[in-house]
């Protein structure tokens, strides 16, 4: 054999490697009821926000605490803990995805991804009425219309 | 209806360019195949003529398109929706240029335009390559042009045009009138995080590199083709020398914006978009090694051609990663998708199937190597290396589509939960292995030696890269056995090429494959310094404040600074000054100290990152920095507080009572002293004008101090046709109102009522700062593997046109 294939040789066991620790080390989405049954294994919860009143975050006491009740796709509502400032416009995102991992009852997050309807992706037509005169008129049909249509 | 103010004639022509382009590609492709086939087209035509014609109205197809489309961002013309959901009044020439290439078909337009300035190029020194390089070409451009036709075959949509009217792509009521344009009076404008000077020049240079992808593919197809198997490499490898060059300046482009203008605190994420665009180049820069190798050893032919080939299939599936929306949730900054998915994916397996059928039918006609190369020889060496760039794309591309093979097998991967350290696992290794390949192939001659200096090697290449490396490693505390390794190989590498540049050149110009190859180490070192020694300044210290649950090793990287106090993160003390507004970016002073060891300020400067609160996407926060030779120091905000909410509208508390003597009192309200010194009948001007003979009225003379201002104040109390009024005297500034309410004579005292502002918030900001140690030599790097690269090109191309008078390889012979 020559070195050549030696060497291919060891490449196809580098590649079967490869291939091996991107599905072992990938994680998964998964609901809340996976991520306590192996607690500690870090997962991929989407959900959105649950009570958004509830969220707790007070940058004046601790600027690196914030915590929110998450509900998964499968309808589980868990309390998230986050070591870091909230993301800005949390409030407002559709879906959260968050990953990290069970700790007790709570779900500790090293990273949060917030998808925001409102982002630059979907049309809608801001109708600026054009003068001031007809902003303040009340029978103007158009006054402070907003329209929102995907397209 | 005809509907009132819309200016239709550009679109018209847009429209019309777009087909013209379209129809042209597709006559190019056919006249130029043609000829490649050997047709000859008769008397009156010749094929390569006819397909030299296309490319002319060609090309000024794709310059009318452009011109057009710049003119209606230019212009505002907010009937177009192209216009409309990409620019706005508010922005500045230079950004106007930015929203030209925000949405998908503007890129797709720009790539067009780099491939129309490639093709122009090729038709003058292309020579007898012409004919089958422009046809690939073509090929590319039908594919392109097609992405921009917006029509309907049945209910399938062939691309997205740019010139689609605003009322064609939305039903609203709205569009029942015809004067609707005069209610659409602005856009919706650029993305606040692409409204950066790196977004005016990144994209631009980096669809120059995905475009130039095109040539090295173009002449590799073409010597398929033409059955000229081995006879492309040598023109083709100027181009994929350029090619890489302008890739990689792309792809440290985007890095740099990131840098400057995200706030993920780094320059380089493993996000699917970048990965993207570094495994082409990884492949680019392999194959190019196998083209050096079959130049002058005439082997490694096929895998040389395979992974030309493949750069360009890959990045064709960037273009569909990136552009299909199936990145989904694991990207920030994918395109949004357009319902063109289909349409990319019918491209890629066009494109792979016919490179898969030309490799084939020649696979058995490709010259082979007839013995087996030395060990301790370049081609040896520089084909391993090769192969470990090819492992270090496919591991890239591998992970990065996590995605797709969810989308395939139906599974539920999810890209690892710490994303940068687990590709750094594989891919620092993997940078080590290169490093020392490419040092010791061009260390070693071609065709090998039996005669290895190896005392020498280690005189003037091992042992001072082991002290060197010894040097650097001990001060920063290195322990992790894989940053020493990598240390060690760029700094190897670095010698290594030094070493081959003082004894060899004697033309400057031909030592750019060295630069290069310094430039990548130099790179590498800033990289692997920058990266590891990246220091939290910021770190919270009053963490333990909050109750035992803080564990040490979590995150504490953001701090509160209040305004106008100054806080220590050794060696600084940091102090938030205050903020300033410049529509839309809300600046935050940041004033750094830094301090010695007797806390004497030894250099003091004023740091301006600055936030967009942008009403559709929240706080964007942009990051500054203070550039040191040695190290940057980079803050940005992450959270800052509401004024809209808090500050502007002041609340007021209800109004108190007070009971004070005619003759004079003082008296303690809420923070101030407030002193009353007595009535007068010397009313306020405004009052006084006012005031008619039967009117009865006094004022009070009342002082306001606060902590630092002092006030005067004058509420009045009048007495008209028995009526009581009252005009209390309001002081937004001071945030109090007083009000005069009545006197009583009997018990020689007055009334005033006094309300005072709730205490105007303190204002903080919430920030972070990161220290990047050596980060300018990754930087350095970027700049010096470019030089090398062009100059090598320059090299190349001479070399591919005269008589082979000189040559970089033959140079690095002679050692």
């Amino acid at each position: 054999m020559s070195k050549v294939h030696l060497f291919l040789l060891l490449l196809i066991v580098v590649v079967a490697g490869v291939i091996l620790s991107t599905v072992d080390e990938s994680s998964s989405y998964e609901d809340f009821a996976t991520a306590e049954a192996y607690p500690g294994k870090e997962f991929h919860v989407v959900g959105t926000l649950h009570n958004p009143g509830d969220m707790q975050y007070d940058p004046l006491k601790d600027p690196n605490l914030f915590r929110f009740y998450l509900k998964d796709q499968a309808g589980a509502v868990r309390l998230v803990v986050y070591h870091d400032s909230k993301p800005q416009d949390f409030e407002r995102s559709e879906q959260v995805v968050i990953i990290g991992k069970m700790e007790g009852s709570e779900f500790t997050a090293s990273k949060i991804l917030t998808k925001c309807p409102s982002k630059y992706n979907e049309d809608s037509v801001d109708v600026t009425p054009q003068t001031r005169t007809s902003f303040w008129s009340m029978d103007d049909p158009l006054r402070n219309l907003t329209l929102d249509h995907a397209l | 209806m005809t509907y009132m103010g819309e200016w239709l004639v550009p679109g018209e022509l847009g429209h019309a360019s777009v087909l013209i382009s379209f129809i042209t590609a597709l006559l190019g492709v056919i006249s130029y195949g043609a000829h490649t086939r050997g047709l000859e087209g008769g008397r009156t035509l010749s094929w390569q003529g006819l397909g030299r014609w296309a490319f002319g109205l060609h090309s000024l197809a794709v310059v009318t398109i452009g011109v057009v489309l710049f003119v209606i961002i230019y212009l505002h013309r907010y009937e177009y929706h192209y216009a409309w959901s990409h620019a706005s009044r508010a922005l500045p020439t230079h950004y106007i240029i930015s929203s030209f290439w925000e949405g998908q078909e503007g890129s797709f337009l720009l790539w067009m335009f780099w491939n129309v300035v490639l093709g122009l190029s090729l038709i003058r020194t292309a020579g007898r390559w012409e004919a089958p390089v422009m046809s690939f070409v073509f090929l590319a451009q039908l594919m392109l042009s097609s992405m921009l036709l917006g029509i309907y075959m049945g209910d399938i949509k062939i691309g997205s045009s740019p010139f689609i009217l605003l009322r064609e792509t939305m039903q609203a009521p709205i569009f029942e009138q015809a004067d609707y344009l005069k209610y659409i009076t602005d856009g919706k404008g650029l993305n606040p995080l692409l409204q950066n000077p790196w977004m005016v020049i990144h994209p631009p240079v980096l669809f120059l590199g995905f475009a130039s992808t095109l040539v090295p593919f173009a002449y590799a197809m073409g010597g398929l083709a033409t059955r000229q198997y081995g006879e492309w490499v040598r023109p083709a490898l100027p181009w994929t020398l350029f090619a890489i060059a302008m890739l990689g300046t792309g792809i440290v482009m985007g890095a740099a914006w990131a840098y400057e203008s995200l706030n993920f605190g780094g320059y380089w994420a493993w996000d699917p978009v970048e990965n993207a665009s570094l495994i082409p180049w990884l492949c680019l820069v392999g194959g190019l090694h196998l083209m050096h190798i079959w130049q002058k050893r005439k082997q490694s032919l096929p895998s040389a051609t395979i992974l030309i080939i493949l750069s360009y299939i890959l990045v064709l599936y960037a273009t569909f990663l990136t552009r299909s929306g199936i990145l989904g949730d694991s990207s920030v900054h994918a395109f949004t998708d357009l319902g063109m998915s289909g349409q990319l994916l019918v491209f890629l397996f066009a494109f792979v199937l016919s490179a898969a059928l030309l490799l084939a039918l020649s696979w058995k006609h490709l010259p082979r190597q007839q013995q087996e190369e030395p060990l301790w020889s370049r081609e040896f060496w520089l084909f391993m290396g090769s192969l470990v760039m090819a492992l270090s794309a496919f591991q890239v591309l591998f992970s990065t589509s996590i995605p797709v093979w969810n989308r395939i097998f139906g599974s539920n991967m999810a890209p690892p939960a710490d994303v940068v350290a687990y590709y750094n696992r594989w891919q620092l290794p993997i940078a080590v292995l290169i490093l020392l390949l490419g040092t010791l192939a061009h260390l070693l001659p071609y065709k090998g030696s039996t005669r290895i200096p190896w005392k020498k090697w280690f005189l003037y290449l091992i042992l001072p890269t082991l002290l060197l490396t010894a040097a650097v490693a001990i001060p920063l505390k290195y322990t992790n056995w894989t940053y020493i390794l990598l240390l060690a190989s760029a700094l190897l590498a670095i010698i290594g090429h030094f070493g081959l540049l003082w004894q060899q050149q004697k033309i400057w110009l031909h030592s750019g494959g060295a630069v290069a190859h310094i430039g990548f180490a130099i790179m590498m070192v800033g990289v692997l310094i920058s990266a590891s020694g990246r220091e939290v300044v910021s770190l919270n210290r009053s963490g333990y404040a909050y109750g035992g649950q803080f564990d040490e090793k979590q995150n504490r990287e953001n701090v509160l600074l209040w305004e106008g106090e100054g806080l220590d993160m050794p060696p600084y003390r940091v102090t938030y000054l205050g903020d300033s507004v410049a529509e839309p970016n809300h600046y935050y002073k940041v004033q750094y100290e830094e301090l010695d060891d007797e806390g004497h300020v030894i250099d003091r400067f004023i740091l301006l990152p600055n936030a967009q609160i942008n009403p559709k996407m929240g706080l964007i926060a942009t990051p500054d920095t203070r550039h040191y030779a040695l190290s940057d120091l980079y803050t940005h905000v992450t959270q800052v507080m509401d004024k809209e909410a808090t500050g502007s509208s002041k609340e007021w508390a209800p109004p108190e009572p007070l009971m004070l003597s005619v003759s004079g009192d003082t008296i303690m309200v809420r923070d101030g002293l407030l002193i009353f010194e007595g009535v007068t009948t010397e009313l306020p001007v405004d009052l006084a004008t006012q005031l008619q003979d039967a009117d009865a009225a006094v004022a009070a003379r009342v002082i306001w101090k606060t902590l630092n201002e002092t006030y005067e104040l004058r509420p009045v109390y009048a007495i008209r046709k028995g009526v009581e009024f009252r005009f209390d005297d309001m002081r937004q500034e001071a945030g109090i109102n007083l009000s005069f309410r009545r006197i009583h004579p009997d018990k020689k005292q007055i009334e005033l009522a006094a309300s005072v502002a709730a205490p105007e918030p303190r204002d903080y900001i919430i920030m972070k700062a990161l220290r990047f140690p050596m980060i300018n030599l990754l930087w350095l790097g970027a700049v010096l593997t470019t030089l090398g690269l062009s100059m090598a090109v320059v090299v190349r191309h001479r070399e591919k046109n005269g008589p082979r008078s000189f040559s970089l390889s033959k140079n690095v012979d002679e050692t």
